[in-house]
């Protein structure tokens, strides 16, 4: 069709040596809902970034009305009516929806007219059918309510490709459903909305067309009608599964490290319920939003569970601080290593001893360092950190040696339960297969692991079993032999669930 | 009611209620206090610090800070000072002009490290505070200005009397504080351009998705901010005279405290002039009075105003999450009976 008002066109996009997008074509069409699914990391985010110019594509062509065009940064995505909102919404908390809505507004004049622009926000909010007080500040609004202002915002600027990532994540029911109707009414008034979601029965709900991307690739582009739930499953993810992660023997124990009962967080997640045992794997595997984090936080005693019981060792326990769960023996390893896990200026002997500086105490009570070297390079050595020495600063090694340090850290606690919160994400395949023979390594010396991963051949690989979550929920529990890409992606979407 | 206001506006009402309620306070611990010699020294002395607060809210609301503004308002100051001295025949006009534009030279030079070189405002103005103080001091040859080498129509110009009721005088240089204050705060409301400030402070993030040049609204906070210092040093020459190496040290704190007392969010993105001159007053009144009041000696008077400091921003930061949540249970109370119906 020529009518296409965005086109993107075998666009690839790399970040150093890795490929974020391969071949990415897609066609969009104005008045029409077109629906995006693909994995975690097949990527989505990247794409939408391209079409709104934050990044730049490292090849392809994007065409904006047929014509070849350089969206060059958020200010030139907005001259081709390109906008996108985000499941947290970018509003500025101290100014009012009327402001907010009209912060960008490069229309004629000096002076703001406020009388008139609150008419306009008024009657912009009208259009997608919602009810909001123009003069409301925003940090007091819902997230529904700050999301229906970015789309005001995104209407005054006469948007032609509205991008919507995940806009439902968040919501409760009935504001999901609200959403769904604006994006179905923007579409009748001519928009292109880009929908991306990971509840596939909102997309049966008001996709007309759906396309699946899948390792930053384009894989297929079918109208709505045309698509099983099965059929978008296995699309996405498909791929050749290869042999790159061998499984392990299994060291699975009959004894019951951690048995877990109806954990709930009221709001977050309910009745999770597991047993983990000495020298077993257990995965936790779901998409974004799935909640798995948060478990593995009330676990950590991080932020304490409302309700279930956890016993561990034989006990029942409750932690309500990180310090409790520590001195029980449990780690956690988070998945933001910048955020939460390593101090990324100091040297490498430092961030090991960290966790358990009481143990390198002298006798005098100052740090003992000798002692902190020679751990250091016991783990340099173990855990195959390439460095030259164990002074570099953290910061200065590939993620694959951080994530290795990290691991050091929490070793060196002598746990006797690790939680993983996706230990391999972002580093290369043979740092990945390091981790992953130093988690097995770990529970065959009777520890027992808890791992969260959102790359499926890796939970294959490393899963004695595998636990699905879906947005707070327990899908199921499969056993190694019973798992398969398409069973936990099908639990994952919420398409399968097993009967407890 | 309490619905209709908006928090900005409450913040005044509030800070007004605070200054009267001091104002009542020392007119029962001081004799005499309440009366013309009072207005008119205070009057006086905040015209200058209402500008240098006035220039730094405009900082502060894109989340950085000006420590500088001092040095920058001495050296204008002195430079100003030479510059009539040397050219006795120059008009008010032109002088003006210089001092706002060197002032915003400087404003250049600090905007332009924090914008584009990306240096935190802090680090950056901590040491321009140190670099403009030594400019002046090698500028100044070791001299000073005197009231003398100045002609009659500056040195005169601050006690200008426009109107007189009674002991009450409205001088030149208040009214001209109050004006600068006035035309800042329909700029800052009205202005399309000035949204951005606010934006920029309130989430630089969003800000930059929704397309603005956060950079060059950063870099023009700070000439702004240095212009209007610049024009505080035109007044600090007039009202004073006599201009030495220190003139204008510690009015990068003091403006600080002013604009975080008057309610502006030290995070950046909320506050506004007005409450920024009325913070201004508010600091120079207790300030002044307790000089007056036997009861605390000279040394506890900066306690107090560190106190007062701790005491405003803790108020302002319970009452304005009270307010918050005070509408968000409203309005949630709202949406239940609207779904329920």
């Amino acid at each position: 069709m020529s009518n296409a008002v965005l086109r993107l066109d075998h666009i690839s996009r790399l970040f150093g040596m890795t490929v974020a997008l391969a071949d990415m074509s897609i066609v969009l069409h104005p008045g029409e809902v077109h629906a995006i699914v693909g994995e975690n990391g097949a990527g989505k985010s990247t794409m939408i970034k391209i079409m709104t110019g934050i990044h730049q594509p490292s090849g392809g062509t994007i065409f904006v009305d047929g014509e070849p065009r350089q969206i060059s940064g958020p200010q030139a995505a907005r001259e081709a009516g390109i906008a996108a909102i985000y499941q947290e919404p970018m509003v500025f908390p101290d100014l009012d929806v009327t402001e907010n809505i009209f912060i960008s507004d490069t229309s004629a004049g000096l002076w703001v007219r406020p009388a008139e622009q609150r008419k306009r926000a008024r009657a912009l909010i009208e259009r997608i059918g919602m009810k909001l007080d123009p003069d409301r500040i925003a940090s007091g609004l819902t997230l529904a309510e700050q999301q229906a202002v970015e789309i005001a915002r995104a209407l005054s600027q006469d948007v032609r490709v509205l991008i919507m990532d995940e806009p439902t994540a968040s919501l409760s029911a009935h504001e999901a459903s609200q959403l769904r109707q604006i994006a179905t009414t923007l579409a009748e008034q001519g928009v292109a909305v880009v929908y991306i979601s990971h509840r596939l029965e909102e997309i049966f709900e008001i996709a007309d067309r759906v396309t699946v991307i899948r390792d930053g690739a384009h894989i297929s582009t079918k109208p709505i009608s045309e698509v099983t739930s099965d059929g978008m499953i296995a699309e996405m993810v498909g791929r050749e599964v290869g042999n790159y992660f061998a499984k392990a023997p299994g060291t699975v124990t009959d004894k019951t490290v951690l048995e877990v009962r109806d954990l709930t967080l009221d709001g977050v997640f309910e009745d999770i319920s597991f047993d983990l045992h000495a020298g077993e794997v257990l995965c936790m595997a779901g998409l974004v939003g799935a909640r798995r984090t948060d478990v593995a936080l009330s676990l950590f005693g991080i932020t304490p569970a409302t309700s279930g019981n956890i016993n561990y060792r034989g006990e029942d326990t409750w932690f309500s601080s990180p310090r409790q769960a520590i001195d029980a023996g449990i780690a956690y390893v988070s998945e933001d290593r910048r955020k939460l896990g390593l101090a990324m200026p100091m040297p490498i002997k430092s961030n090991i001893s960290l966790a358990t500086l009481d143990e390198f105490l002298s006798p005098r009570g100052l740090l003992d360092r000798e002692r902190e070297d020679s751990v250091a390079n016991e783990y340099r050595e173990r855990l195959n950190i390439r460095t030259g020495s164990v002074e570099t600063p953290v910061g200065m090694l590939s993620g694959g040696n951080q994530q290795k340090v990290m691991l050091a850290k929490w070793l060196n606690m002598k746990p006797d339960l690790l939680i993983f919160d996706e230990p391999t994400r972002g580093i290369d395949i043979g740092a990945k297969a390091e981790v992953h023979d130093l988690i097995r390594d770990f529970v065959a010396r009777g520890g027992a692991a808890l791992v969260i991963s959102s790359d499926l051949p890796e939970v294959l690989a490393m899963g004695d079993r595998i636990l699905v979550m879906r947005e707070g929920r327990q899908m199921g529990i499969l056993d190694t032999g019973e798992a398969t890409q398409e069973a936990i992606m099908s639990m994952a979407t919420g398409q399968l669930e097993q009967a407890v | 009611m309490l619905n209709r206001i908006s928090p900005q506006t409450l913040r005044i009402l509030a800070l007004l209620a605070v200054l009267a309620l001091v104002l009542l306070f020392f007119s029962t611990q001081v004799p005499n206090y309440l009366n013309g010699r009072l207005f008119n020294r205070i009057s006086s002395s905040v015209a200058i610090m209402a500008i240098v607060a006035c220039a730094q809210t405009l900082v502060i609301l894109t989340r950085n800070i000006d420590l500088s503004i001092g040095s920058t308002l001495g050296f204008v100051a002195f430079a100003t000072g030479s510059l009539i001295t040397n050219n006795p025949e120059l008009g008010p006009a032109l002088l003006l002009i210089y001092s706002i534009c060197l002032g915003a030279c400087f404003g250049v030079v600090n905007g332009a490290l924090v914008a584009y070189a990306r240096i935190p405002s802090i680090i950056v103005t901590l040491a321009t505070m140190a670099l403009f103080r030594s400019a002046l001091v090698e500028y100044s040859d070791a001299k000073s200005i005197t009231t003398g080498n100045l002609p009659t129509w500056l040195v005169d110009f601050p006690n200008y009397k426009i109107l007189t009721f009674g002991s009450y005088q409205l001088r030149a240089s208040f009214l001209l504080a109050v004006v600068v204050v006035i035309i800042v705060h329909i700029a800052l409301t009205r202005l399309r351009a000035a949204r951005k400030i606010y934006a920029v402070g309130s989430n630089p993030e969003a800000a930059e998705m929704a397309g603005i040049n956060s950079k060059r609204v950063v870099l023009t906070a700070f000439v702004l901010a240095g212009a209007l210092a610049g024009l505080a040093g035109f007044m600090f020459l007039a009202r004073f005279g006599t201009i030495t190496v220190v003139a204008g040290l510690g009015f990068e704190l003091k403006s600080v405290a002013a604009s975080v007392v008057g309610g502006v969010n030290i995070f950046g993105g909320s506050g506004s002039v007005i409450g920024a001159f009325i913070g201004a007053v508010l600091v120079d009144l207790i300030d002044m009075s307790l000089v007056r009041w036997q009861l605390v000696s000279e040394f506890w008077r900066e306690a107090v105003l560190g106190t007062l400091i701790l005491l405003s921003v803790a108020a302002d930061a319970t009452l304005m999450r009270r307010l918050v949540a005070w509408r968000v249970a409203r309005e949630k109370a709202r949406i239940q009976r609207s779904t329920q119906s």
